[in-house]
């Protein structure tokens, strides 16, 4: 397979503009996006989880206090976790279909896939037309 | 409780239909298994939804469901840090990783560091990290399947320990990755609904009040002997490594071979996104539902039961399922362990797999094919060798694990494979795939060094010089008393990917990298699922 993937690849390379797309307005908007939502993202979570870990390691007092009978600081926060996974996941989900998905096909709308597995090829269409590829359940 | 002597014959019969079912659908897949596609990718044909359920059923490890509840148990509040880590961990996953591998690699972490980087020393540190990450992993997973085995079938540990490696490679070996998924898929369904039935009659004991749960943990949790708290710092005693092991758990998911593999079996970035989604879902509905478990066991079986429980409280979730049936002697307590024991026997299988699994693909992928045979070889003969690397892998795991014997401590030994892919595989592969300047002698220079500094922070840990976890010091140096490295290992990994890259006079191939960047962020000419 090892052998195909190589001849696969050459000629890919030959076929697509890879640098051009790069430097296409539609993938830098897709990036920039992208980034504005994973940074912030990925800083808040890790953030907000290292907090709770440090207050677990150095303020063990407060993390047993009391919020209501038998349940403590400590497992309020921890619940917190568990609905902060919930949140962020849902998020990414929605935001990458309404607004990643739709800008990653404009950046390749160039380029369709022949389907035979043989890779992108430039399309010869004036480039107007919608991608035709179906996000998932492509089989 | 549990007799250890003589075989529990409901428990024998449950593990007869788990691996009667198993063995069916290996038998099935087995014809499919031929080429490189199907056997390391099942033919990128799995949907999001089979693959959130496949990553669950790979994550979810039987030192996630006996281990973690059992340090509930134990220790309380501590028990229930590894559950937030191991959650945690998959936004890092799915911002960081999951579509990105989807869309730039093709079997292996390899494939997305040579993408760019020379291709010889590129797949050799890949794999080097792979394979130390499956060492550690399958080890400490063969030990922890035999010792409960033992427990709760009342085999021997060898006995135990040779019929879970058997298995194990029967799956990977014949069916490859079609089998293996469906091992984890039907794993991970019969674990939720083990768990929740377990927590619907704990819940129903207490009245249905879950504050109610903490109040009767609590107050079994009392008196001088027991070390259950609602507080943290009774497992976990000492800061930094406290800090240390949460840092690996967070980070390390996103370097474990065994589950950044599970993307190439679907056929698109989306499907890998919302396979994500999906095991985020089904992993935070279990590890919320270990505190069930875990706190049940403190009010249901007190601190009576904790020599029962044996080491790290690993049997206290199948000593409560005997009691919740209503108990020892019972036809219901006998038959509710027996159908926990063989969940737990699931569990196991379908982790172990999947590690073999990555570790054959590393060897055949990426030394033989790649490096050895310069892709000359044919599909069929990589696949053959994949087959031999696995029975190889395989059984060295399985003698390991005998001679160590049940003396291994199982979590110690997953935290540690954590803390070593968060510092050899999570730094390269996420340097590779964003930044620019990085190059081949950064990479190398990183996976060496995230390796080599956590297995010597090992080998100088006080837990390998004899001292248990958060007791004082007791390593090889007075001033070392870390058991997790990765708070030291996680840096180093990183910094020698930066330091490396920066000190080498070799420019990155740019239009690979505008290759890589483009294909990873959007998809285009990612790998196609193969059509059926």
């Amino acid at each position: 397979m090892a052998q195909d993937g190589v001849d696969d690849r050459a000629d890919r390379a030959e076929r697509v503009d890879w640098e051009g797309i790069e430097a296409s307005p539609e993938f830098k908007e897709l990036v920039r996006k992208k980034r504005g939502f994973i940074i912030p993202g990925t800083v808040f979570f890790l953030t907000w989880y290292m907090l709770f870990i440090f207050l677990c390691a150095f303020a063990q007092d407060f993390m047993g206090e009391r919020v209501y009978e038998g349940l403590t600081v400590g497992y309020t926060l921890a619940l917190t976790q568990f609905l902060m996974v919930l949140v962020l996941g849902l998020l990414y989900l929605s935001r990458s279909k309404n607004v990643f998905d739709p800008l990653a096909e404009k950046a390749i709308a160039d380029y369709s896939d022949a389907g035979d597995g043989s890779g992108p090829r430039r399309r010869q269409a004036t480039g107007a037309v919608a991608p035709t590829t179906t996000p998932e359940g492509a089989r | 409780m549990i007799v250890f002597a003589d075989v529990n014959e409901l428990a024998l019969g449950v593990f007869a239909v788990v691996l009667a079912v198993t063995l069916a659908i290996t038998f099935w897949a087995s014809r499919r298994a031929t080429n490189t596609d199907n056997f390391y990718a099942a033919g990128r044909g799995i949907t999001g939804f089979q693959n959130g359920l496949a990553i669950s059923g790979d994550y979810l490890s039987a030192a996630s469901f006996l281990g973690i509840a059992g340090l509930i148990y134990l220790y309380g509040f501590d028990g229930f840090l590894y559950s937030i880590g191991f959650l945690v961990a998959f936004l890092t996953v799915m911002f960081l990783l999951a579509e990105r591998m989807r869309n730039a690699g093709k079997f292996t972490i390899a494939d997305v560091l040579s993408f760019r980087l020379r291709e010889r020393p590129a797949r050799v540190a890949a794999a080097i990290g792979t394979l130390n990450v499956a060492a550690f992993y399958l080890i400490a997973q063969m030990v922890g399947a035999g010792v409960l085995i033992q427990a709760l079938v009342g085999f021997d540990f060898t006995i135990s320990v040779i019929i879970t490696g058997t298995f194990m490679l029967t799956y990977v070996v014949f069916g490859g990755m079609i089998a293996t998924t469906w091992v984890q898929i039907i794993k991970a369904v019969l674990l939720m609904i083990g768990i929740v039935v377990m927590s619907v009659f704990v819940l129903e004991r207490v009245g249905g009040n879950p504050i109610e749960l903490f109040n009767r943990a609590e107050a079994a949790g009392q008196g001088a002997e027991s070390t259950f708290s609602l507080a943290p710092g009774t497992f976990l005693k000492n800061d930094i490594d406290l800090i240390s092991l949460g840092l690996a758990l967070v980070l390390g998911t996103a370097g474990l071979p065994h589950i950044l593999m599970r993307f190439f079996t679907v056929p698109t970035a989306q499907a890998a996104r919302s396979s994500v989604v999906t095991a985020m879902f089904i992993i935070g509905g279990f590890y919320l539902l270990t505190t069930v478990i875990g706190f049940g066991a403190r009010a249901i079986l007190g601190q009576g039961g904790v020599e029962a429980a044996g080491t790290g409280g690993n049997l206290a979730a199948p000593n409560l399922a005997e009691e919740l049936g209503g108990g020892a002697g019972t036809t219901g307590g006998d038959l509710f362990l027996a159908i926990i024991a063989g969940i737990a026997f699931a569990t196991i299988l379908a982790v172990v797999a999947g590690l073999v699994l990555s570790a054959s693909s590393a060897v055949a992928h990426d030394i033989y094919s790649s490096l050895i045979r310069k892709g000359q070889d044919s599909d069929r003969e990589e696949v053959v060798v994949a087959k031999i690397a696995a029975l190889v892998i395989g059984v060295i795991a399985m003698a390991i694990a005998i001679i160590g014997g049940e003396g291994l401590n199982v979590s110690f030994m997953v935290g540690l494979a954590f803390a070593i892919a968060a510092s050899a595989n999570f730094p390269a592969l996420l340097l590779a795939l964003t930044w620019r300047r990085f190059n081949t002698v950064g990479a190398v220079t990183g996976v060496l060094l995230g390796v080599g500094s956590a297995l010597l922070l090992i080998i100088i840990s006080p837990i390998v010089w004899g001292g248990a976890p958060g007791a004082p010091n007791t390593g090889a140096f007075d001033w070392y008393d870390l058991n997790n490295p990765g708070i030291i290992s996680i840096p180093l990994g990183f910094l020698g990917c930066i330091v490396g890259t920066l000190l080498s006079s070799e420019r990155g191939n740019e239009r690979e990298f505008h290759e890589l960047y483009v294909r990873s962020e959007t998809g285009l000419g990612a790998e196609k699922a193969i059509t059926h």
